[in-house]
């Protein structure tokens, strides 16, 4: 077999077992690997309580992983997220996924709950539990340099130990498997960190044509201004989109109460450059390199981050941004939920916080003490339990990100389809709504968008299951990167093939949201956005959303996904129809 | 998206790339709908419900170019290889199915080659291209196609002679009917820009529409940019020349703001000919016989493969350098800035022209219109020679 392993890794830590499996070559070649396989994975265990002892927490590579594949070096963690409900898988990059899939497997599923805090050590074909108290209670950075000769980390921070429900699980690299709270799964199962040291190679079926496509690939990056061009994330990292979102007057401020933030030059890709001497770094053998850090080593935050400890919470000092960026990453926390939730709790108590006391409010909320064991919950709840459950910047529970609805209405839209709630890398429409890749469209129409975002769900959890970057594809295509599987691989992948493979992973995430309750009630907008406006200006209109023509596109992806028009499955047995 | 496919219906009638009354559209959100040439547009419909992207076109090119490559091909070929710099990057090959190969249904065979390339050729349907997410992207994707297949065919014919029937008959076609005499005549230019936003922005507007319309750019490539101070107006990426309204970014200099992420792929090329020839304007288009000219090379027993991107020689066209250099961070704009400002023009391998003004766009556009109308002739020079 080129390209897979074809084989699992199966760690039972209640009865501290640890067994290797064949996977079925039809689950790989039907789900390619990542989020794909991840998900399918999760079939008999989706209704299962996110706390069960008994839920998968699954690490998950792709076919491409291990190869010379720009930006594959990654890999996806699914389980059932505890902060929102849904099925939840995130993508991530570092050294893990490609020191994970040399110790021969593509998949980690771990399952149980340890008695004790222990850690979980893979090298090549041995994997070893072993107890971690003395590394219980302590940060991600402290964690990571202890276990630093066993290979690549992942570890939780006290956030995931306390069950903090938006706590990340990190790679020691400084990358996060973010958002929905799998390092609170991780931290209930008392598992403290991974570590992974395999020195196996992924073999290619036709190493000439996958040079090939390499070259394809390469090329279009070059071509690419948001990525090699010279204001683009290579250079500046993701924020070098804070002056295009000030400029596009579409950056959530003041909890999404605005959507321009004056003082945002002050934590823009050149301000950070030139305060933090942001050096060029990232994901193991990525040519983009969009990860920035200090001259410390210290890794600087991204767009979402400092726009929202920043515009959204009222903060303009940039020093206290990357201090809350740093704090977040060593407790083990989303920067985006934890910095969302606090600009909740401050609209509701009528006073966002200084920039002087976030850090004492970070440490709180991971340690789960004070205030902070209601901001530990996320935005919905700390805003349901001060009675304004309207001031929660939500979809499904998830806080979002930083791209106002009301300045893009194709992101308006996929907010609320997104299978894992409010989140922006779903179908990515600020790709072509705001960066023009692959063609503009009209960010102010909803036109075509049900289509569009149809579509760019498709292609983008088939990218998920490669496991590729989605920068990748302000460059590239499915053309190129379905090019490069055949390649690895072997078999045959074009790109419709592969949105087919997406289309399946899409509505097989829905129907596990459906069986758990999930409907159209749930795929909505926070009222704001259709009753207040944005910050129009310098001759840009930010008027609220158009209720009727929101709903009116919604049933049209309900259409074209093939569901009933309130959003359920036509089919009870979908999934028996599926591989 | 009807009025999208009215407007690139109009558009590819306006370019004269497609045959009026031979065009057809298909756009699919909730309901799949088709307008144009009856036949076309069935297929065109029937394609695109087998394909997971918005819009489709189907349309019968204005030259015969893209069925005479198909004619000319080996009988186990399956698709062509232009070498221009476009189709190397954005299309990599462009497939084709013959007329014998449509006997049982074609859209389904059409719709397998669409699902790994943008754009085919059928013979005796024409191009095909399909659009992933907007009408537009149908329609550049198809004048993508034409301009590789007239590039590549004009190329072969120069390179081989001419291999079937019909062949001259399309030549002719093409030098009586098709090419009209390039000039900037009747064209009105602002003689010495000022600094101000709007006379700039007006004019940059009104010249990308120029180039378009005088047939200097096909589908969205091209930029366009006046430097005013420590600003650089510039056209953004994936804008079409004759749409610039609402596209320009004013670039600081001194890069203290990313706003111009969205600007065009070569902003480091022109950024780095301003500092290196203190011009004004700045013009990229992408002229057929430039680039046809710019990969004649004559140079015996050369090691180098990557012409695009590795080849270190300064040749000329007439008085203009020739020089290689693949878009955007590929070396173009390490190129192009030493050499341009000799005689205010460069072109680049397979790929297109940058012209330069030290006052106004009419100085770059009368240059750009002159490099192209030196290698119109001297294409056909050489191609009549060899005859």
């Amino acid at each position: 077999m080129h390209g897979w392993t074809g084989r699992m890794l199966h760690v039972d830590l209640g009865r501290g077992i640890c067994r290797r499996d064949e996977i079925p070559e039809e689950l790989l070649r039907a789900y390619l690997g990542g989020r794909g396989l991840g998900v399918r994975m999760m079939r008999e265990f989706f209704r299962l309580d996110p706390f069960d002892p008994e839920i998968p927490l699954i690490f998950a590579v792709g076919p491409l992983c291990g190869t010379p594949a720009p930006t594959s070096a990654r890999l996806s963690v699914v389980t059932r997220s505890p902060l929102t409900g849904t099925i939840y898988d995130c993508s991530a990059g570092g050294r893990f996924a490609w020191r994970m899939k040399a110790s021969g497997i593509d998949l980690l599923v771990i399952t149980g709950q340890s008695a004790q805090p222990v850690r979980l050590e893979i090298a090549d074909d041995r994997a070893e539990l072993h107890p971690a108290g003395e590394l219980w209670g302590k940060g991600v950075r402290e964690s990571v340099a202890a276990l630093k000769e066993c290979g690549s980390v992942a570890a939780i921070g006290p956030a995931g130990e306390n069950g903090v429900l938006f706590a990340n699980i990190m790679m020691g690299e400084g990358n996060s498997v973010g958002r929905g709270g799998l390092g609170a799964v991780m931290g209930k199962k008392r598992l403290k960190a991974i570590t992974v040291n395999g020195t196996g190679k992924t073999t290619l079926a036709d190493p000439e044509r996958f040079d090939a496509a390499r070259g394809d690939v390469l090329r279009l990056f070059r071509a690419s201004p948001v990525l090699f061009g010279e204001l683009g994330i290579g250079e500046y990292g993701t924020p070098a989109l804070v002056d295009l979102m000030a400029q596009r007057r579409m950056a959530p401020t003041r909890n999404f109460t605005g959507t321009f933030f004056p003082e945002a030059g002050n934590y823009s890709g050149p301000a950070i450059r030139a305060a933090c001497g942001a050096k060029k770094d990232g994901c193991y053998g990525c040519p983009i390199q969009c990860k920035k850090s200090s001259d410390q080593g210290e890794p600087l935050p991204e767009y979402e981050t400092v726009n929202h400890f920043g515009a959204l919470n009222d903060i303009s000092d940039l020093h206290a941004i990357v201090k809350a960026n740093s704090l977040c990453n060593d407790l083990g926390m989303d920067t985006i939920s934890a910095a969302a939730t606090l600009a909740a709790f401050g609209e509701a108590l009528g006073r966002f916080p200084r920039a002087e006391e976030v850090e004492g409010l970070l440490e709180r909320t991971a340690l789960v003490q004070g205030e902070g064991t209601l901001l530990a919950k996320g935005s919905l709840r700390v805003a349901r339990e001060l009675g304004h459950p309207e001031l929660s910047m939500t979809v499904k529970g998830l806080e979002l990100p930083a791209y106002d609805p009301r300045g893009a209405y194709g992101m308006a839209l996929a907010y609320v389809t997104s299978n894992r709630g409010g989140c922006h890398l779903r179908a990515y429409p600020i790709s072509h709504e705001i960066l023009r890749k692959p063609v503009p469209t009209d960010r102010f129409s909803f036109s075509g968008k049900a289509r569009i975002i149809k579509i760019a769900e498709d292609v983008n959890a088939a990218v998920d299951s490669l496991v590729a970057c989605k920068f990748a594809f302000f460059g590239a295509t499915l053309e190129e990167y379905g090019e490069l599987l055949s390649a690895a691989t072997g078999i045959e992948y074009t790109p419709e093939t592969l949105k087919s493979i997406g289309e399946r992973i899409c509505l097989t995430e829905r129907f596990y949201n459906c069986e758990n309750g999930f409907s159209m009630a749930d795929d909505l907008l926070p009222e704001r956005f259709f009753s207040e406006p944005g910050s129009s200006g310098e001759g840009i209109d930010i008027p609220p959303i158009d209720r009727a023509r929101f709903e009116e596109e919604r049933r049209k992806y309900y259409r074209i996904r093939g569901l009933n028009d309130d959003g359920s499955f036509p089919d009870a047995n979908f999934l028996e129809r599926c591989p | 998206m009807k009025d999208q496919i009215a407007k690139y219906t109009a558009k590819l009638g306006a370019d004269r790339s497609a045959l009026p009354g031979a065009i057809a559209f298909a756009a699919q959100d909730d309901l799949l709908i088709t307008d144009g040439a009856p036949q076309l547009a069935e297929l065109a419909g029937a394609t695109l419900s087998r394909l997971n992207a918005l819009a489709l076109v189907a349309a019968r090119p204005a030259l015969p170019f893209a069925e005479l490559l198909i004619a000319r091909a080996g009988a186990d070929e399956t698709g062509i290889v232009p070498q221009d710099t476009e189709t190397r990057t954005f299309l990599h090959d462009i497939p084709f199915l013959r007329q014998k190969d449509l006997a049982e249904d074609a859209p389904g065979r059409i719709a397998r080659l669409l699902s790994h390339r943008k754009g085919i050729i059928v013979e005796g349907v024409g191009i095909v291209a399909v659009g992933a997410i907007t009408v537009e992207q149908a329609y550049i994707n198809y004048s993508s196609v034409f301009h590789a297949t007239f590039v590549k065919y004009l190329q072969d014919v120069l390179r081989d002679g001419f291999r079937v029937p019909g062949e001259e008959a399309a030549l002719e076609l093409l030098r009586r009917d098709w090419l009209k005499p390039l000039t900037d005549d009747g064209l009105a230019f602002v003689p010495e820009l000022s600094d101000d936003r709007e006379e700039i922005l007006a004019e940059v507007e009104r010249v990308g529409r120029y180039t378009v319309e005088r047939g200097l750019v096909d589908s969205f490539f091209g930029n366009i940019s006046a430097r005013a101070g420590e600003l650089i107006y510039i056209s953004q990426t994936a804008a079409s020349l004759d749409e610039l309204a609402g596209c320009i970014d004013p670039v600081p200099t001194d890069n203290s703001s990313t706003t111009g992420i969205t600007a065009s792929s070569e902003l480091l090329a022109h950024r780095k000919i301003y500092e290196a020839t203190g011009a004004r304007v700045i013009l990229h288009g992408h002229p057929k016989f430039a680039v046809i000219m710019s990969m004649i090379c004559e140079k015996q027993g050369c090691s180098i493969r990557d012409c695009w991107k590795e080849c270190p020689e300064v040749r000329h066209l007439d008085a203009t350098p020739v020089v290689a250099g693949e878009i955007g961070a590929g070396g173009l704009a390490k190129r192009v800035p030493p050499v341009i400002g000799a005689t205010g023009g460069a072109v680049v391998y397979g790929h297109g022209v940058f012209t330069i003004g030290d006052a106004g766009f009419g100085a770059a556009f009368s240059l750009m219109v002159a490099v192209e109308n030196y290698c119109r002739e001297e294409y056909f020079r050489r191609l009549d020679g060899r005859r």
